[in-house]
């Protein structure tokens, strides 16, 4: 096992970076902003149909590329660089429980269209702020859901739903259509713009009880959360720190390029430090996923922590060492500090994080 | 080729390498007494260089092995699990060691690598001075010129091993009308030769791992020279560049008492486990500590993949000392009020821990130091203005100055 890139992982990036730079640069997410699309279908199809993205951890005999973690971790930490709006991420997590949970009429169905990028799946799951599903059986594997669940990654476009909820029985994930009878679907004030969020409400809607182990498929979609937002996250603050150390050696004050000065200069330092810190530790996760899937769960909860926290920090930094210009809205930065924020909670945040990896580790 | 010489790398660790947990060297030369100690690690060099595991990376005809930095990898990685009783040389081998090979004369290498790799004399690394740490080109220390050789007077501080080393690695201004990096040079100088005086310097923890190191009209003869007279700041640049890499490499000692392992420990026996914030700050912690061990371990591959890591060493060791003050702030918390009073053993070494732990932000280049390098090398921010960079070092005011 090796932590640095392998040729072809590093022309994976150089063709995610290249598509990013092209088709998605953070101009079309001001243009999504004003327009209030979730995100650019035309986009979306070409990662997924194109650059096979939708389908890089999906097995090739579902119709993926079955390329693994390390190649999806890859890809999205171009993308999360970008801030590339697109429901990628719901629909990996979505195929993951699908992957884990034993339905195989369900995943023959559904993980082709996933992977060609014609489907939009996500998988409902929160907090426990978020809210709470529960289902009645209605006979076989039929059941109705009641609860509401918040926020779902691509909730309102989503064509199909896994939604956990609690039966007799205990934890269960059912399947859900976009146009079941009694869900309604109300996408929400997002802080980050480039994510497209909604409140699902289910009164007495129908859904199907997928066979299998609901409660390890949970906690694996878990895991790959936390590598995927540990990509992103990674991604964005090499972004941030790119930008920042930009800045620094072009703007004067006192006579001086600002990178001059200490004040300005140890912040990137740092910035630096701890973006080489998540990476080496995403790295490390990413090829445990492929190579050492006992220690996937730790790795990727490490990674996850780190980053998380360290990309927040960075993009206020950012923020802040831009002075003036850095809050304003024509800059990208609060488009990066949103993102951080929004990233550092999704599906699981820092206290969760280590609450679960301090069991882990037997603390 | 380097499976061979994995195996047989396991098979000799196995059959002459210790396991235990060796306990630190300081507190094993109290104990045991400082000569027994050296003694023990002189035969234990001597047998690993037999063996053909000193010198990896360095040239057969000093005494090397002649290999490749993918052995030396497959070393630190079968090694790992060992103590191996070699502390006393680790400072010469990787920092006057290693720039002797890159700058010694021809004569140097063949006069001093070989028995520095076959443990029969400790070197030590004599730059920083009371009026010159993080700035140590403005240090006074001079070296005079005297028929074809120069005379040493001056002072050096925080000098490790210097009591038991027999040769050193020391910087002298050469030429005091020069501005202040183009009057130094570096010179190798015999530790038992008259007018050099060794004195212990105890440090805040109570304990006395350094030294200071006095020179009085120390002869240095003709052949001391490293590299070239007034050049000396570029071989001290050569020698910071492998003091941050070995320090960032060399991973924490699996007996810290700050590492997470031990803390989490100590933490059950405490009965503090229940504690959400002490959990969550464990958790934390090997975060944290995982991800500097996997920092060194990426930079180690990109070495071997052909990309040495140059100033992003310095990531390294900023890194290493900053898990060291959160260590030590999650041990505090793990330790509540009995941090405050103890008179277990146990409690007493995880205090000292803490105490220490500042100082591996200062020792090896400070993290302020760390960062300017990082901001300008890795980053490619301006430089500081450094007024002082061209005025000729008679001219500069250096040290400590109360008035003015």
């Amino acid at each position: 096992m090796t932590l640095i890139l392998t040729d072809e992982e590093l022309a994976l990036a150089d063709s995610v970076r290249k598509f990013v730079a092209d088709r998605s640069p953070l101009t079309s997410l001001r243009q999504l902003i004003a327009s209030g699309e979730p995100y650019d279908a035309a986009v979306w199809k070409q990662m997924s149909a194109q650059l096979g993205l939708a389908g890089l951890t999906i097995p090739e005999s579902f119709g993926g590329a079955g390329a693994g973690y390390s190649a999806l971790s890859v890809a999205l930490t171009e993308l999360g660089a970008g801030l590339v709006a697109s429901p990628l991420l719901a629909c990996v997590l979505a195929a993951e429980v699908l992957l884990r949970m034993d339905d195989d009429s369900a995943k023959t169905e559904l993980l082709p269209k996933i992977a060609g990028g014609e489907l939009i799946a996500t998988f409902a799951v929160a907090s426990s702020a978020g809210g709470h599903v529960t289902a009645v059986g209605s006979g076989g594997a039929s059941v109705t859901l009641t609860g509401s669940v918040s926020p779902v990654l691509n909730g309102a476009e989503a064509d199909v739903l896994l939604v956990p909820a609690q039966a007799e029985g205990g934890t269960v994930i059912c399947l859900v259509d976009g146009g079941a009878a009694g869900l309604s679907r109300t996408r929400l004030t997002a802080v980050d713009h480039s994510r497209s969020l909604a409140r699902l409400a289910l009164a007495a809607t129908p859904g199907r009880v997928l066979a299998g182990d609901a409660a390890a498929a949970l906690a694996a979609a878990a895991d790959l959360a936390n590598l995927a937002l540990a990509s992103e996250s990674s991604g964005a603050l090499k972004a941030c720190l790119d930008m920042t150390s930009a800045y620094a050696r072009i703007r004067v004050a006192f006579g001086q390029p600002i990178g001059a000065f200490q004040a300005v200069k140890h912040r990137l330092a740092d910035m630096e430090k701890s973006w080489e810190l998540g990476n080496a530790a995403l790295r490390d996760a990413a090829r445990a996923g492929d190579e050492k899937p006992d220690r996937f769960s730790v790795a990727a909860s490490v990674a996850r922590v780190l980053l998380a926290s360290a990309y927040a920090d960075a993009a206020v930094d950012t923020v802040q060492l831009h002075g003036g210009i850095g809050f304003t809205w024509e800059h990208d930065a609060h488009l990066y500090y949103k993102n951080g924020l929004s990233n550092k909670v999704l599906l699981g945040g820092p206290g969760e994080q280590l609450d679960r990896l301090a069991d882990s580790l037997g603390i | 080729m380097s499976d061979d010489f994995r195996a047989r790398a396991r098979a000799w660790l196995a059959a002459n390498a210790p396991r235990r947990a060796a306990a630190d060297d300081e507190a094993e030369a109290e104990s045991r007494g400082q000569d027994a100690v050296i003694a023990e690690q002189k035969a234990f060099q001597a047998k690993l260089h037999a063996a053909g595991f000193a010198g990896i990376t360095w040239p057969a005809k000093y005494g090397g092995q002649g290999l490749t930095g993918a052995e030396q990898i497959i070393w630190s990685q079968e090694s790992r699990d060992f103590e191996l009783p070699t502390g006393v040389f680790f400072i010469g081998l990787s920092m006057p060691g290693n720039t002797l090979v890159e700058l010694g004369t021809e004569a140097q290498k063949r006069r001093y690598l070989p028995k520095m790799l076959s443990g029969e004399e400790i070197w030590c690394q004599l730059f920083s001075e009371p009026g010159a740490g993080s700035d140590v080109a403005s240090l006074q220390t001079s070296a005079v010129r005297d028929g074809d050789g120069w005379v040493l007077n001056g002072q050096k501080v925080w000098t490790s091993g210097a009591q038991y080393s027999d040769f050193g690695a020391i910087l002298a201004r050469t030429d005091p009308t020069k501005p202040k990096h183009n009057g130094i040079s570096m010179f190798i100088v015999d530790m038992h030769a008259p007018g050099v005086t060794v004195r212990p310097l105890k440090v805040a923890t109570g304990h006395s791992p350094f030294n200071e190191v006095f020179f009085d009209n120390v002869r240095l003869p003709a052949d001391a020279l490293i590299g070239e007279e007034n050049k000396g700041w570029d071989a001290a640049v050569v020698m910071l560049r492998h003091e941050r890499i070995a320090i960032g490499t060399m991973g924490s000692p699996r007996t810290n008492p700050l590492a997470f392992d031990s803390l989490r420990d100590l933490a059950a026996g405490l009965d503090r486990t229940a504690d959400q914030g002490v959990r969550r700050e464990l958790a934390e912690l090997y975060a944290r500590g995982r991800a500097v061990q996997l920092f060194a371990l990426l930079l180690r591959e990109e070495t071997q993949a052909g990309r040495p890591p140059g100033a992003r060493g310095s990531v390294a060791k900023l890194a290493g000392s900053d898990l060291g003050r959160f260590a030590g702030n999650v041990a505090a918390d793990v330790l509540g009020d009995q941090i405050a009073g103890f008179d277990a053993d146990e409690l007493a070494a995880v205090t000292t821990s803490i105490i220490a732990a500042p100082g591996s932000a200062i020792a090896g280049g400070t993290s302020e130091i760390q960062r300017n390098i990082i901001g300008e090398r890795v980053l490619g921010l301006a430089k500081d203005p450094g007024v002082d960079r061209a005025t000729p070092f008679n001219q500069l005011r250096v040290g400590t100055q109360r008035q003015q």
